[in-house]
């Protein structure tokens, strides 16, 4: 278990930056994932931190020793790779101890850790055979043994879970957590899939544009996004955004106001919001409600329905011409270019030009 | 060989017809070697009277007998062996380790050097004949074993094959070796390397048949019998026609100097088909 | 991924991994290269007498009438050869495509000869082709006509010596196209049975067009070998008669190695060199847009 601290890290490609004054602190034990759509810069930021990739500028701290400048090898880091990266020439009993054989570990000890990893994983029976026998899911487990063996200060999950099909991914996620319970280590995981991070992590560090756009626990990711990106990223189906502008309401909170003049009431206060010369109103699905026309805010038309059993999504179109998801009861009746009406009913989140996001004070 | 892209079926009339025609051409094409066969196991003296003989007895082993008592064909035969042996180990380990190299590693000029070597496909061994045998003979390397050996290591195409089948290797595997601790030289051995153990099997066999069937190198740069070839061997006693022991014996030198190669071929058809075809596409 | 795996990239001691094969290679390839471009350029001789003479040994090629006729002869003997080489196994691999025990052995068979080395098929060879008791005498002689001079007409010894290459370099090309044929796609040949094409109209339109860049791949191929015809002239015949059978690499052997004019045999190189680097630059662009076929 160790402190994993980056301090300023830059990276280019040639010319081509990739990561630009990246700065974060893991605190001891701590399982952190680093979600954004591919191309952001999150397998980049892991691959710096296991010695994969070299480091342009700024400095990675693991534990108490400053490793940017150490070989892969010599870091204590252990990680599972997305495609696993089995030895496909080696028995699994060989794959899992090829790291301990190079750190000269003896052969009584290498033996009762690879037991000791395989009894965890489930994969004892497996360890005379080659990978190439394995399934998906069975080598993942091998990936993973392959890790834990080392006893690594820190582990690194690139996209492990991706190249499982949805039931696999869905046990390996849980197994996942409760495995994390169980080695008690200090864990990164890279991921585009924002449930794996939502369920897993302790922290999510939300990466776009070769930036960190927030870091927060997976709670306040969801309730209090940063900026538009998060707000849109993190959620799904995303956050819709309104055109509105502010005026004062009741008690001084700030009252947001559609074109058509029908406002919604928030838990702003308008003195604590900056000036801005535009507005939108981000509401989450599950804020949105269809009522019968007339009785909401204001009517709208439905553009289409997805039902998903449990609940119902419908998409309306404002007469405006903005667009937003509603939730509504699994068992709705509502059908495509009826007009209904929308109430808003739950928390709801406002941004200013600049996409920077305002919330109301965190409750005390 | 699949049957993955058959043509259209036919009937069973016109298969029959095409199997004759195929028995046919496979005749004509074993012919000279039946020829070559027959001719060996006839005595010199009745073979000077009429090569047709060759179509009745009697038969005899005679020929082969004089090759067993001529001390120089198997010194020919080791010294194939040798060389060819050590061609096929010096190219195996020198494009091993360039294509590892140009595959996976960075160094200042690589991709500069890799055209480099790419360009040395085009060279014809004929075009450098001059100049490479003056300088073996600056060196006293003609008639030695080095010498009949070293130019087959400069050929390109074994680090052309290795390094396009390294850099089919998932870089992945690389880089968890590098994790587990591993330094270059172990990942290169104990991780790539077994698994080039394919490309390391067309290229040998490819080494080992050039240079062994190889006539024009051993020709300029082994002048005295004792460093011959099989090859040059053979060729010399080919030269010497007119004052030859004797047309049987000559032929049972072809089915001795061919047997070895055709004996491997037998066994290793598959491989060696593949190697040889591989090694032509590039 | 630009420095696969390579944590301090660009370092010098990377290079060892190439170093060993880069340093046979500059020294047996590329010195001899140079050096003979540049002895091209001189007057020399096997006593080290070495004197600038610029291009003069190659306007001394071009009023060569010896080796005017090499040129000619490898020519004629390329234009001899890979036709039929192309024909030939290309004929033989659409019948031989097929899963059966009987085609893997006439594979084999066909392939045989290419594994011999060219010593010992113009052994085999001058036993068929000689008037006096080889196997082609032999078989005039059983339908009642007199032997043919094949090696020592002027007219008969290149095809001659042309028929001998193509029962030795039948089984590469054949190969060649049986892995081609192997990747046509099943699919292609069902839509075309599905379209009612017959036979012919299958092989025009469906398999040969498929095939296509294999074709050119193996004409260039057979281009570049043939073109270095050495082994089977200058075994059966010396180049005779009265070099009617001298290609341009023999001209070369006798002028550098028999007549030690080593400085006018450089300059004989450099033109079979540029002929084969332009025949291989096709190769190359041709195999490059490989991922085009199909």
């Amino acid at each position: 278990m160790a402190r994993v601290r980056l301090d300023r890290l830059s990276k280019r490609f040639g010319a081509v930056p990739v990561l630009d004054d990246i700065s974060l602190d893991i605190a001891a034990g701590e399982f952190v994932a680093f979600l954004g759509p591919s191309g952001c810069g999150k397998s980049t930021l892991l691959r710096m931190i296991a010695g994969l990739e070299s480091v342009d500028a700024g400095q990675i701290h693991i534990g108490d020793r400053r490793v940017d400048q150490l070989p892969p090898g010599g870091r204590g880091v252990a990680m599972v790779f997305q495609h696993y990266a089995l030895y496909p020439h080696m028995t699994i009993f060989e794959n899992m101890a090829f790291g301990l054989r190079n750190a000269k570990v003896a052969k009584a000890e290498i033996e009762a850790r690879v037991a000791e990893a395989a009894r965890i994983l489930e994969i004892e029976r497996f360890l005379p055979s080659k990978p190439g026998q394995l399934s998906g899911g069975q080598r993942q487990r091998v990936a993973i043994g392959r890790a834990i063996v080392k006893k690594p200060d820190l582990f690194l999950f690139d996209e492990p879970l991706s190249n499982l099909d949805a039931a696999l991914r869905l046990r390996t996620r849980l197994e996942l957590a409760q495995l994390r319970r169980r080695l008690d280590a200090t864990m990164i995981l890279v991921t585009h899939d924002q449930v794996e991070a939502m369920t897993l992590a302790d922290r999510i560090v939300v990466m776009s544009d070769r930036r960190i756009q927030q870091i927060g626990t997976p709670m306040e990711i969801y309730a209090r996004p940063a900026n538009r990106f998060v707000a849109t990223f993190v959620g799904s189906p995303p956050m819709a955004f309104l055109d509105v502008t502010l005026n004062v309401g009741a008690d001084g909170l700030a009252r947001a106001a559609l074109a058509d003049g029908a406002g919604v009431q928030t838990a702003m206060p308008l003195a604590d919001l900056p000036s801005s010369p535009t507005w939108r109103l981000g509401v989450r699905p599950e804020a949105a409600k269809v009522v019968a026309p007339g009785t909401g805010l204001v009517d709208a038309k439905i553009a289409f329905v997805e039902r998903l059993g449990d609940r119902t999504l419908v998409h309306l179109r404002l007469a405006d011409g903005g667009a937003l998801t509603a939730e509504d009861a699994g068992t709705s009746r509502a059908a495509m270019d009826d007009i209904v009406g929308l109430a808003i009913d739950g928390p709801v989140h406002l941004f200013d030009a600049e996409d920077n996001a305002h919330h109301p004070r965190a409750p005390t | 060989m699949s049957g993955s892209a058959q043509p259209v079926g036919r009937s069973p009339w016109e298969a029959r017809a095409g199997f004759a025609v195929m028995v046919v051409l496979a005749l004509i094409m074993v012919l000279p070697l039946l020829w070559t066969l027959g001719l060996s196991l006839k005595a010199n003296n009745e073979l000077l009277r009429d090569t047709g003989s060759v179509f009745h007895g009697p038969y005899t082993l005679e020929n082969y007998g004089s090759i067993l008592r001529r001390a120089a064909v198997f010194r020919w035969l080791g010294n194939s062996l040798l060389v060819s042996l050590c061609t096929t180990l010096g190219v195996l380990t020198l494009s091993s380790l360039a294509g590892y190299g140009f595959a996976r590693l960075e160094f200042p000029g690589r991709r500069w050097l890799f055209a480099l070597v790419l360009f040395g496909l085009a060279v014809p061994e004929q075009s450098v004949i001059i100049t490479r045998h003056q300088m073996f003979s600056a060196l006293h390397l003609h008639n030695t074993y080095p010498g009949l050996f070293l130019p087959g290591l400069s050929a390109p195409f074994g680090v052309f094959l290795m390094t396009q089948y390294f850099k089919a290797i998932p870089v992945e595997l690389d880089e968890a070796a590098l994790l587990d601790g591993a330094s270059r030289l172990r990942v290169f051995w104990s991780v790539l390397l077994p698994l080039t153990l394919p490309a390391q099997a067309t290229l040998g066999i490819f080494t080992f048949l050039s240079s062994w069937n190889d006539y024009w190198w051993p020709l300029i740069s082994a002048t005295r019998s004792e460093m011959f070839t099989l090859t040059v061997g053979v060729a010399s006693s080919q030269i010497n026609f007119a004052q030859t022991s004797g047309l049987g014996f000559l032929m049972a030198q072809a089915v001795f100097a061919s047997a070895p190669i055709l004996a491997v071929y037998v066994v290793f058809q598959k491989y060696i088909v593949r190697a040889v075809s591989g090694a032509a596409v590039r | 991924m630009s420095a696969a795996a390579a944590p301090r990239a660009g370092s010098w001691r990377n290079a060892l991994f190439v170093a060993p094969y880069l340093a046979v290679y500059l020294a047996l390839l590329l010195y001899p290269l140079l050096a003979g471009a540049w002895l091209s350029l001189h007057k020399a001789d096997l006593f080290g007498g070495e004197v600038f003479v610029g291009i003069e040994n190659f306007q001394r090629l071009t009023r060569d009438t010896v080796f005017l006729q090499a040129v000619r002869n490898t020519f004629y003997f390329v234009l001899l050869t890979v036709p039929a080489l192309a024909t030939i196994s290309l004929g033989l691999a659409l019948a031989l495509n097929r899963p059966t025990r009987a085609a893997a052995v006439f594979r084999g068979v066909f392939f045989s000869s290419s594994v011999l080395s060219v010593t010992i098929v113009t052994l085999i060879w001058r036993l068929v082709l000689i008037p006096d008791g080889g196997l082609i005498a032999n078989l005039l002689h059983l339908a009642g006509r007199p032997p043919i001079p094949l090696l020592s007409h002027p007219d008969l010894v290149l095809p001659a010596i042309a028929l001998t290459t193509v029962w030795w370099c039948l089984g590469l090309p054949m190969m060649l196209y049986l892995a081609a044929l192997q990747q046509v796609p099943a699919e292609l040949y069902e839509a075309a049975a599905l379209d009612n094409a017959g036979r012919w109209k299958t092989l025009t339109h469906v398999t040969l067009p498929s095939i296509r860049r294999t074709i050119v791949l193996v004409v260039i191929i057979q281009c570049v070998l043939q073109f270095q015809l050495f082994g089977q002239a200058q075994l059966l015949t010396q180049g005779g008669p009265n070099g009617a059978s001298r290609p341009i690499v023999l001209f070369l052997y006798e002028v550098g190695f028999r007549r030690w004019d080593i400085g006018y045999a450089a300059a004989a190189s450099e033109i079979l060199f540029a002929v084969i680097l332009i025949a291989t630059l096709a190769q190359y662009l041709t195999s490059r847009g490989k991922g085009a076929e199909r």
